[in-house]
């Protein structure tokens, strides 16, 4: 008990290093603890959308083709032995018509029509509304608006609302407000619910989107499942159960969160670093203190004790403080998530399996740092620390080898607390990573001496005396130089190496648009648009001044071998003559043409190599059960163009049109003349809006793919800070150290003639060798981070370029930011006071 | 000739807690130029709080210190700075070489903390003739560590010197050393008192040490108790010393 009070005293006696620690522990578990309430977030949305999106059906069965699933499907399904409910739905994207009460502003967002049989639909879906009745037979002339499509457009029950459809508008009176943003996920809350009936009328369709089933008691859904493929033989479609959706969903977010927790990994990994640091400080200046308690007769063990009781009050405090952390950073990162997927991710704040575990991380992490410093104060022999001169480096000096033992089982406790969601392939990336910075740091004190020789040179030529004390004190103890410059490094190698991440594949985005759409402008459809229809949209595009070339792309969906593939009908001539797609396999003249005849296909390299095809082979595309069609690959392409998922296998519009079903185009790439001025944008623009179209161009296209890259980078960016503050931390906490050590050292210079201002330049000195040789080091080990991250995740390619910018960011920090730690230790080291530094041993 | 180092009237306070502590009492006291003093009492009695404002290490709460005509009791941090660095030396009991530096460089001190070039020219030379004082010539690439304590006191005795102070302040730098190596040190600040004309003032315990000076200055309870004139001797006897300490019950 006397032991343990005395630890409180050893921590109360430095309450800066103390302070110091348990922000940094602090820092490290408010990451961890936001990642894994982040993650837990998205679980509970993604739960919670499964639930908005399929109700309580038990199946869904979706059309794979885009003219649906017709009448004699639904009926086979109705049929199918255990079926007990049956809830066609069609969904479609339009724009409501102007005059429409929100319309009259010039509002152009588009909505998602879903047309339902209200009967059965209602047996499978709760629909909460706020206002007004339900939709009852399944051809009134009614419809359902979601409230905050009803707050943003203006609609209230009674209003008249317009669709925009196949042949026209038709015209519906509001009869119900639907709470919230309503029951589709991906639809920014602007929905309208109508009968069945009517949709099919208003998009001039035969067949349904996609059929909800519910099951008779007993029956289970892979009995139904495997009914159902028996008896569906003539469409193709896609049976998913809500499991299914729900993993489709994580899916989109894996990426996300194995970053994130890549990330707080590293915080953590950083965070460790000043645990170990202030510790084994600790331990090396209470030396004497702890022979005395050994020559007293305190046991080993109990020394260990000593050590690990003020360890754990660190961990409690800081981990404590990590969970306040980590709900802030939490709901910030939430707010992230649901920009970037449309995911409605809350981070509830109380998630208490994310916080419990990052509080035990935290806890555990603290004890396993302090576990080398403990064991380390337990050998200090009575004898060595009561001698009139102690040696202390050999007391404070920590094995490199310890360090390198601790930090594996800080990747074994990381690994363990790995978010299941985040996946398998994210934690090997990890690995990877926490392996090349381990490496690093480990190496960082055998870097430190040539390079702080070479760097600090040009401090040298104004500062010598400064300089060669700065030096000699970062060499004095070579681990905490690994674990302070180590951490810095960290820090500043996350940032290049995430940087360089988001450069790549910035560039490889804005490159692979260039490379594949034969357009200057793209302008979308939210419905297929058939050639024969009447109003030509293709030629009024084309008719628009300034226009060169129109041509249609329709996007869709492939199955092969089982496996779903995004694919464009393309004009082959218009990517000729315009020169888009690069080929790695095949002849570009003939593999256009070829196309365009039918028969073939153009692969992008990444399904070639996934299906292991190349130029000459066939690929077979499932229609349905029973129907093939046989397509020879004419040709394989570096970049496609990009679908709904990946890059595209491209047809021709006579094979996609006749065999596999596709009705007209959803995007239409418009090259303007090389003379066109300014305004032909506008004019085609203005064209667009008249045939209910978006006109962009391909820089705005790019720029939105840029930007949501940006936003995600940002937030690992910003993680990354927080890992840089960390280290800066720790800077503060050796820079101090360096300067109580050395107190005497630099009463004996004062003493001799050194001004006030030459010590606490001693120090800045110091602080810039270490922010120099860090920045230099971060850079490297950066890049290696990031190459390791491209190729693991196979992005590397030779336009990702060299991110100067993130490297000049770490320059920037790692000068800056230790400039800044020294502040203090500075003023520390020039208010020695001579006498009594003197008498300091 | 007028005094190098003069002290009128010395007091200092030093407040600990709702505590006072007067470790000086008024001392005056005058060295000539050239002069071996040493300051002599036991543990507490002051001698060292002396010598620190003696040196412009620290200010008397009254009283005044002047320095070669100059009063340096109320001197700005830069300006006592200044003159510690080209005006006076200090060697401490212990502890006083800068570790990561080797000898050479230890001893140069002084002038690259002036900014100043001790590569080269007269700096070089003068380096050279205080190892050689020192009988540390061969030894200059070593670092502290390789020295035995003797030779590392040695090298701070260069490293006072090297600047020619006009007064060397000593605070105990036998304290640390056995009887030989404190002997050997002791006879170095002597050679460059008798031989070079540097005033020495000294502070210590040991009579034998205080011995090698011209006169001793007996301090106990913040005051001088007494002044015992020994003269300049060649052999350091310690028996004239003893004795008039004993006459005087010390």
């Amino acid at each position: 008990m006397g032991l343990d009070r005395l630890a409180w005293r050893t921590l109360a006696a430095r309450p800066l290093r103390s302070l110091l620690t348990t922000l940094g522990i602090a820092l490290g578990v408010g990451v961890l603890a936001a990642s894994l309430a982040m993650s837990a977030g998205i679980d509970a949305a993604i739960g919670r959308t499964v639930r908005d999106v399929v109700g309580s059906a038990d199946l869904r069965v979706s059309a794979f083709l885009e003219r649906g699933l017709s009448d004699a499907t639904v009926e086979t399904i109705r049929g199918t032995t255990g079926v007990e409910v049956v809830a066609p739905t069609i969904e479609q994207r339009t724009f409501l018509a102007p005059g429409s009460p929100g319309t009259a502003t010039g509002a152009r967002d588009a909505v998602t029509v879903v047309g339902i049989d209200p009967v059965a639909w209602s047996r499978l879906h709760e629909l909460e509304l706020v206002g007004g009745a339900r939709l009852a037979r399944p051809d009134e002339p009614s419809a359902l608006v979601t409230e905050s499509l009803a707050d943003a457009d203006g609609y209230v029950l009674g209003s008249e609302l317009g669709i925009q459809g196949a042949g026209g508008l038709t015209s519906l009176r509001v009869i119900g407000i639907i709470a919230g943003p309503g029951p589709v996920a991906g639809a920014a809350g602007r929905t309208v619910i109508v009968p069945l009936a009517i949709a099919r009328s208003t998009f001039g369709l035969d067949g349904v989107t996609r059929v909800d089933i519910g099951l008779a008691e007993g029956t289970t859904p892979s009995s139904v499942t495997s009914a159902l493929a028996d008896r569906l033989t003539t469409e193709p479609y896609v049976v998913a159960s809500p499991g299914d959706l729900a993993a489709g969903l994580r899916a989109s977010t894996a990426d996300f969160q194995a970053t994130t927790a890549l990330v707080a990994a590293i915080v953590l990994f950083v965070g460790s670093f000043l645990i170990v640091n202030t510790l084994s400080m600790t331990v090396g200046e209470r030396a004497r203190e702890v022979g005395l308690l050994r020559a007293a007769g305190a046991t080993r063990a109990q020394v260990v004790r000593f050590v690990l009781a003020g360890a754990l009050v660190l961990g409690i405090v800081g981990s404590a403080l990590g969970l306040v952390v980590g709900v802030l950073l939490g709901s910030l990162m939430a707010g992230s998530v649901r920009a970037l997927t449309g995911f409605p991710a809350e981070v509830e704040g109380l998630d208490a399996g994310s916080l419990a575990v990052a509080f035990l991380v935290g806890v555990a992490i603290t004890l396993a740092g302090a576990t080398e410093p403990a064991v380390r104060a337990a050998r200090i022999s009575p004898v060595e620390a009561l001698r009139a001169r102690l040696d202390l480096p050999a007391v404070r000096r920590a094995q490199l080898r310890w360090l390198a033992a601790l930090f594996l089982a800080v990747a074994v406790i990381a690994l363990l607390a790995w978010p299941p969601a985040a996946g398998t392939t994210g934690a090997d990336r990890a690995l990877a990573v926490y392996a090349v910075l381990l490496g690093a740091t480990l190496a960082t004190p055998f870097l430190l001496p040539p390079l702080a020789r070479v760097l600090g040179r040009p401090v040298a030529g104004m500062l010598r005396l400064e300089e060669r004390l700065a030096r000699g004190s970062l060499a004095r103890d070579r681990s905490r130089t690994a674990l302070t410059l180590g951490s810095l490094v960290v820090g500043l190698a996350m940032i290049v190496a995430l940087g360089w991440t988001a450069q790549a594949a910035r560039n490889a985005a804005t490159a692979w648009l260039a490379d594949v759409v034969p357009g200057d402008a793209i302008v979308t459809s939210i419905r297929p648009i058939a050639a024969d229809e009447p109003v030509d949209v293709r030629a009024t595009l084309g008719a628009v001044d300034g226009v060169a070339t129109v041509t249609p792309i329709a996007t869709f969906d492939l199955a092969i071998r089982g496996v779903r593939f995004d694919a464009a009908a393309i004009v082959g001539a218009d990517f000729l003559e315009d020169g888009r797609l690069t080929f790695v396999s095949g002849e570009r003249t003939p593999a256009l043409r070829a196309i365009d005849a039918g028969g073939s296909a153009i692969l992008p390299r990444i399904a070639a190599d996934r299906l292991g095809l190349g130029a000459g082979d066939t690929i077979s595309l499932a229609l349905g059960p029973g129907r093939t069609l046989d397509l020879e690959v004419a040709g394989v392409v570096s970049r496609s163009l990009p679908g709904g998922g990946g890059e595209a296998i491209l047809v021709g519009w006579g094979d996609a049109s006749t065999a596999i079903g596709i009705t007209g185009a959803d995007v239409f790439a418009v090259r303007f003349e090389d003379d066109a001025g300014a305004g032909a944008f506008d004019a085609l623009a203005a064209a667009s809006r008249g045939l209910a179209l978006e006109a962009n161009p391909l820089e705005r296209v790019q720029g939105a793919v840029t930007d949501a890259l940006g936003r995600v980078f940002g937030l690992f960016d910003a993680l990354a800070l927080v890992a840089v503050l960390v280290a800066g931390l720790g800077i503060v906490n050796t820079l101090a150290m360096g300067v109580v050590e050395r107190v005497r050292e630099i009463g004996v210079l004062r003493a001799i003639g050194m001004t006030r201002r030459q010590a606490s330049r001693m120090v800045v000195v110091e602080a810039a060798i270490l922010g120099l040789v860090g920045a230099v080091l971060g850079a490297v080990v950066g890049l290696a981070v990031g190459l390791v991250l491209l190729v693991l995740s196979g992005g590397f390619a030779a336009s990702a370029g060299i991110p100067w910018g993130s490297i000049a960011v770490a320059a920037i920090l790692g000068l800056a930011g230790p400039a800044i730690a020294a502040w203090y230790p500075s003023r520390l080291a020039s208010g020695v006071s001579i006498v009594r530094a003197l008498k300091f041993e | 000739m007028p005094p190098i180092l003069e002290a009128n009237d010395l007091t200092k306070r030093f407040e600990l807690g709702q505590s006072t502590v007067e470790a000086l009492k008024g001392v005056s006291l005058a060295v000539q130029p050239g002069e071996f003093v040493a300051l002599m009492g036991p543990s507490g009695s002051g001698k060292s709080t002396l010598l620190q404002l003696l040196g412009g290490l620290d200010q008397p709460t009254t009283g005044v210190v002047v320095f070669e005509g100059r009063d340096i009791s109320r001197l700005s941090d830069d300006d006592a700075t200044r003159l510690r660095r080209e005006r006076t030396g200090f060697v401490f009991q212990a502890f006083n070489l800068i570790p990561l530096l080797d000898v050479r460089e230890n001893i140069a001190l002084p002038f690259t903390i002036a900014g100043q070039d001790a590569s080269r020219g007269e700096l070089r030379d003068r380096i050279a003739e205080v190892i050689a004082l020192v009988e540390l010539s061969g030894k200059e690439r070593h670092r502290p560590d390789q020295l035995s304590a003797g030779e590392q006191q040695r090298v701070a005795v260069a490293r006072a010197l090297v600047t020619r102070p006009s007064v060397l302040l000593a605070d105990e730098p036998t304290g640390n050393l056995d009887y030989t190596t404190g002997g050997e040190l002791l006879d170095a600040l002597w050679k460059s008192c008798d031989a070079g004309g540097q005033t020495v003032v000294l502070v210590t315990h040991d009579a034998r040490a205080a011995a090698y000076a011209d006169r001793v200055l007996v301090i106990g309870d913040g005051r001088i108790l007494d002044e015992i004139v020994l003269g300049r001797r060649a052999d350091h006897s310690a028996a004239p010393l003893i004795a008039r300490l004993a006459q005087l019950g010390l």
